[in-house]
């Protein structure tokens, strides 16, 4: 009787968490499948249930498509950028020079703000008149007219990847940072003796004892990648056209302005499966690879 | 190169410098802005003020709620990260220290939902927080955020592991409930991991955008970082003032860095070789 209600204590320990994960998490994400076969308006209770037509409707609304393919290129283009910035960052953090310590705090300094703010100070920069302060610098530099930083379909995905990219590299080299100081320094004068040059010596022995970091720095970009928000939001509004839509703009819009409860549940569903597989994906391949190396 | 020899290498100094100061432009420009009229902000976005000035920054505090957002963001960052850190190391607890098949099922249950996005769930959600009125409620925000004790639990999981189990099973000799236990004996034990906890989880708070602008709806709920959304549209025209505004809600979270620097990059490094 004793061991029972021993027994019986521990176990409430797990209510408090169970309750909130269950009532904010998995009942949500039930009702959202549920919710992606019927055409609930949001504000009767009656509804029907229409099958796999949200889903059809996904694949030839041009909103949802250009959401799909510029959260995908921002989601890879980020990680790509941020991961061949972020290790030589890391390795030259690790050395030793008067400012290094600086140079550690200014690298990470942009991670810190909300990205909403991020945003709204590349604004400033990059904002397409003549008045913005890099059209300014260069035309005073080079004289050259002002650019759409903002407006051209292009340059507004690049504009929103590089600020995203500005901001959340010095964070990553903090990650490499402390798997690069955990690498014994034997290694190094192991290779060297046995007539490894520096490139050699990064292949060989850095590159291999850093894929672990590598696993979970790009595990962090692609699933934070694809729930980005803010950073495009607040720089172009998803503009111009639909060119940087990113998919959680589209489930708000569809789904809470708009009232299209099916629609945006449907392409919550999708959404949550893309990230699902990715990560799936990336995690296995990337694990299998810090065994080749 | 590789062998750091403890000779400083002043070309990186000199390499280093003008990146840094590059990367670091964005920010002085938002600072010298501040302190700027209008007309020489426009004139010379760029270079020092012709005049120096503080009436932007008497002016933000005049003109907008920024003391009281700043109350906001901070009731439901204190009551948010507090709850997260005390339910995530709860539900570790019986998972590690009586582990059996109820536990076991519960942590399959959360982990299987470790990678669904808040976005995924999201039209739900709204609907629940209006079923339930937590619409525009601080509390209700703070109960959405509760979510983040998934994220907690299994961080509380892997270091919880690392307690020998002696601990507590010479507590429970000396007759101590496992309520008891919990509190006087593991929870002290988990300051380092809950310091990681609660640097994670006040930085996601504190910056998030997308749950207090479908939450919060009226002004005066209006934390730190919705503050700044709405004020973008009163001050498109005068955005030094607007850069103030910026400045001013930059402050208190550099500030936590500053206090924070060391057990931020050691989270950062602990997160990772955990993950």
């Amino acid at each position: 009787m004793i061991k029972f209600k021993r027994q019986l204590q521990f176990q409430s320990f797990l209510l408090p968490i169970l309750i909130v994960y269950t009532l904010f998490t998995i009942y949500p994400l039930l009702q959202s499948l549920f919710l992606s076969f019927t055409n609930f308006g949001g504000y009767s209770n009656v509804y029907d249930f229409v099958g796999f037509r949200n889903y059809e409707r996904l694949f030839v609304d041009d909103a949802i498509r250009a959401s799909i393919s510029y959260t995908l290129l921002f989601t890879f283009g980020k990680a790509l950028l941020v991961t061949v910035f972020a290790i030589p960052l890391a390795m030259i953090l690790d050395q030793n020079f008067l400012t290094r310590n600086l140079h550690r705090a200014i690298f990470f300094f942009p991670s810190i703000p909300s990205g909403l703010l991020i945003a709204y100070i590349w604004g400033f920069i990059l904002a397409p008149i003549g008045s913005g302060v890099l059209n300014k610098i260069l035309n005073q530099l080079f004289n050259i007219g002002a650019q759409p930083w903002l407006s051209d379909p292009l340059l507004a995905k690049l504009s929103t990847i590089f600020v995203a990219t500005w901001a959340i590299t010095g964070w990553h080299a903090v990650l490499y940072l402390a798997f690069l100081q955990s690498i014994p320094k034997d290694y190094y004068e192991a290779a060297s003796i046995d007539g490894a040059n520096r490139f050699q010596q990064f292949r060989y022995v850095t590159l291999p004892l850093l894929a672990p970091a590598m696993t979970v720095s790009v595990m962090l970009l692609l699933t934070g990648g694809l729930k980005v928000f803010e950073i495009p939001f607040a720089l172009t509004k998803g503009g111009p056209g639909f060119e940087t839509l990113t998919v959680t703009q589209v489930i708000v819009q569809k789904g809470i302005t708009e009232a299209q409860y099916g629609l945006a549940s449907a392409m919550s569903v999708v959404f949550f499966l893309i990230v699902l597989v990715i990560a799936i994906f990336q995690v296995t391949m990337m694990q299998r690879r810090e065994q080749d190396l | 190169m590789m062998m750091t020899s403890q000779k400083r290498n002043w070309i990186l100094d000199l390499v280093m410098l003008p990146i840094g100061l590059a990367v670091f432009f964005p920010f002085y420009l938002i600072i010298i802005n501040t302190f700027k009229t209008l007309q020489d902000a426009t004139r010379n976005p760029i270079g020092l003020p012709k005049e120096w000035i503080l009436t932007n920054y008497v002016q933000v505090f005049e003109e907008t709620a920024l003391l009281r957002s700043f109350g906001n963001s901070l009731t439901i960052t204190f009551f948010s990260v507090t709850l997260v850190v005390i339910i995530g190391a709860m539900g570790a607890y019986p998972v590690v220290f009586n582990a059996n098949r109820v536990t076991k099922f519960a942590m399959l249950y959360l982990l299987a939902g470790f990678m669904i996005p808040f976005q995924a769930t999201l039209i739900p959600l709204f609907q629940l927080m209006t079923g339930l009125n937590l619409i525009d409620k601080l509390y209700g925000l703070i109960a959405l955020y509760l979510n983040g004790s998934v994220f907690v639990f299994f961080l509380m999981m892997g270091y919880m592991r690392t307690i020998p189990r002696e601990l507590s099973e010479a507590a429970v000799i000396d007759g101590c409930t496992v309520w008891g236990i919990f509190w006087r004996i593991i929870f002290p034990l988990l300051k380092p991991i809950s310091t990681t906890a609660v640097i994670f989880q006040t930085m996601w708070i504190w910056n998030d955008f997308l749950a207090p602008m479908l939450f919060l709806n009226s002004s005066s709920n209006s934390t730190l970082v919705l503050q700044i959304y709405r004020a973008k549209g009163e001050f498109t025209v005068h955005w030094p003032m607007f850069m103030t505004l910026t400045v001013v809600t930059l402050v208190p979270i550099f500030l936590f860095f500053i206090f924070m620097q060391k057990h931020i990059v050691k989270g950062i490094a602990a997160g990772a070789v955990k993950g």
